[in-house]
């Protein structure tokens, strides 16, 4: 008697979770069509042929005509292979002087005394307070006059030589290296430029990886200062071309929807790979 | 640690300190200068004292973008309860729960331009997906306009801005909500407390450091906000400037309309504002971070 009983609240149990089970993954289904459903909307209309209803109620979503027309059609009016030539060279560039750049800035913050350490420090941090759109006037100045690299892929890496924010998290990374290590180097007669570069960076790899995989996607989506920068259309990153298409192809959506779904799912695939390390540089940003 | 004085760490901190010298601290004493002056980029700027600033005292617009910048602060809250509940509802041991946990990132990573013309199209009067779903539900009559009404142009904005936001802050908290040690929810639960106090009582103290660090982040993100207007709207800012933001009508006034003197003034302003809101924050963000 007393063991169908216990099995009796065991299959409850069991139900039960199951039946919780069920209701997470509803949940998750329900979420995830709230952040997935508007690209695949704009992914099914960028295949949707002449013949395919692009108003209508209900919303037609499945292309019944599909073809890739809207693709070559875009492809053909706006250089947007050069887009692509031209965001991966600035964000490739952007993040290797800034990585460097920034990492040369943190060691000493991190691992030596120096007069002026603190005041550098806090000075550096307060410019993450100071909203860079601010700078845009002045740095166009700049541009015009002083570096004459209007509308060149210069003006948009430039720019982002340094940021605060990185050689802030940098110094977090460094100062978890145990002091031993440097000082072992330093014995051995290195000299701190080679302190820096065979024992700082090697242990830190998966900060500057982080730091890397950000300033990319930054770099990769900027979109106010090189609008203001690139104007010539062989010299326009993806979001500044992004831009001109939707002003040339105002009411085509069939085609604006298309060359969204070329800028987006590169992006999307780079996510993919590098999920991981995306996520850690998050969790990062925070703890230090 | 190197004791002696040296060369060293000014050398290694050079390239950085000129980089921010020229792209940050020059241009905000700039700014600043030309804030006093008649300045349209080509020719030499012209000092005009106050002129600039008791005009823009005077602006309606300028009071209209402050406004909206303020009211876009909305998203910080709205941003921090949707994100921790988001990332309590992923964190959990199910099969495939990172193909969802990559599906919520999405947005935060596809960049504004392209987000913002999808949603333009999304809330298209004659194609966007909204209507034809609303319409064939019956929740309305016949297709609404919605970017062509002026009480929608800032929530369809912070919707957006809170759309992609969401899955970013919420991988935030979820790591925060990995490093609660799982005793305190034990106790909680002995405790007789329901799911709903657990996370209140347990949850909500042990992510301080995320929600400070996603407070600074997105609220100043929020009072800097231009992207999404300027992609929504069309670079138009909405009817009746419905849609301007601080950081828009500083990039109208200086980069459409060749005002970068009376811009710069826009400018100052948007830097009181941020600094104001920011002062009694640099402690706390600081220890959000640096929290070990």
């Amino acid at each position: 008697m007393e063991g169908t009983q216990a099995g009796k609240v065991r299959t409850r149990a069991r139900r039960r979770k199951a039946l919780q089970t069920v209701f997470w993954y509803a949940v998750l289904i329900l979420i995830s069509l709230v952040t997935v459903v508007p690209f695949l909307w704009i992914f099914l209309t960028s295949f949707k042929g002449p013949l395919d209803q692009v108003v209508s109620v209900p919303p037609q979503l499945i292309p019944r005509d599909p073809t890739f027309a809207n693709y070559v059609r875009v492809w053909n009016q706006l250089p947007v292979g050069k887009f692509f030539l031209n965001s991966i060279f600035v964000a490739v560039c952007t993040v290797t002087l800034n990585v460097l750049v920034c990492s040369l800035a943190a060691y000493p913050l991190a691992k030596m005394r120096f007069r002026g350490r603190d005041a550098i420090f806090y000075l550096l941090l307060a410019t993450i307070i100071v909203p860079v759109q601010l700078t845009y006037i002045p740095s166009f100045v700049l541009a015009v006059k002083v570096f004459k690299y209007y509308d060149t892929l210069r003006a948009a890496i430039l720019p982002n030589l340094a940021s605060a924010f990185n050689i802030f998290l940098l110094r977090q990374a460094f100062r978890g290296v145990p002091d031993d290590l440097i000082d072992a180097g330093r014995i051995d007669g290195a000299s701190e430029l080679r302190i820096w570069w065979n024992i700082l960076l090697p242990v830190v790899r998966p900060s500057l990886a982080t730091v890397a995989i950000f300033t990319f996607v930054t770099s990769w989506n900027d979109f106010f200062w090189p609008s203001l920068m690139l104007h010539t259309r062989e010299r326009m990153t993806l979001p500044v071309g992004l831009m001109a298409l939707q002003g040339m192809f105002t009411s085509d959506f069939r085609g604006i929807a298309a060359g969204v779904t070329m800028v987006v799912v590169p992006i999307l695939i780079f996510f993919i790979v590098l999920q991981r390390q995306f996520i850690r540089g998050l969790t990062g940003a925070v703890k230090g | 640690m190197v004791k002696r004085f040296s060369l060293t760490p000014y050398l290694f901190l050079t390239p950085a300190l000129i980089a921010i010298a020229v792209f940050v601290l020059f241009p905000i004493g700039a700014v600043f200068y030309y804030s006093f002056t008649d300045y349209d980029i080509v020719t030499p700027p012209v000092w005009i004292g106050l002129e600039n600033y008791l005009k823009l005292a005077q602006d309606p617009v300028f009071w209209k973008a402050l406004s909206h910048s303020l009211v876009y602060l909305i998203v910080t809250p709205t941003l921090i309860v949707l994100s921790i509940a988001l990332a309590i509802v992923i964190n959990r041991n199910l099969r495939g729960i990172h193909v969802f946990r990559a599906l919520y990132y999405i947005p935060a990573v596809s960049g504004t331009i392209a987000i913002g013309i999808a949603w333009r199209w999304l809330f298209d009067a004659q194609g966007g997906l909204i209507n034809g779903v609303l319409v064939w539900l019956g929740v309305l009559q016949e297709p609404l306009q919605w970017l062509a009404e002026p009480a929608y142009t800032l929530p369809i904005a912070m919707l957006m801005t809170i759309w992609m936001g969401v899955g970013y802050y919420a991988m935030i908290f979820l790591a925060g909500l990995q490093n609660i040690p799982e005793e305190l929810y034990d106790a909680a639960l002995i405790d007789g407390a329901t799911d709903l106090q657990k996370h209140w009582y347990v949850s909500v103290p042990g992510l301080r450091p995320q929600i400070v660090f996603v407070f600074v982040i997105s609220s100043l993100a929020a009072l800097k906000v231009f992207e999404e207007i300027l992609v929504l709207t069309n670079r138009t800012g909405g009817i009746l400037d419905s849609g301007v933001t601080m950081v828009f009508y500083l990039w109208r006034q200086a980069f459409r309309l060749s005002h970068a003197g009376y811009a710069s003034a826009v400018a100052i302003a948007l830097l009181i504002l941020t600094l104001a809101f920011s002062v009694f924050n640099v402690r706390f963000l600081e220890r959000g971070i640096e929290a070990d």
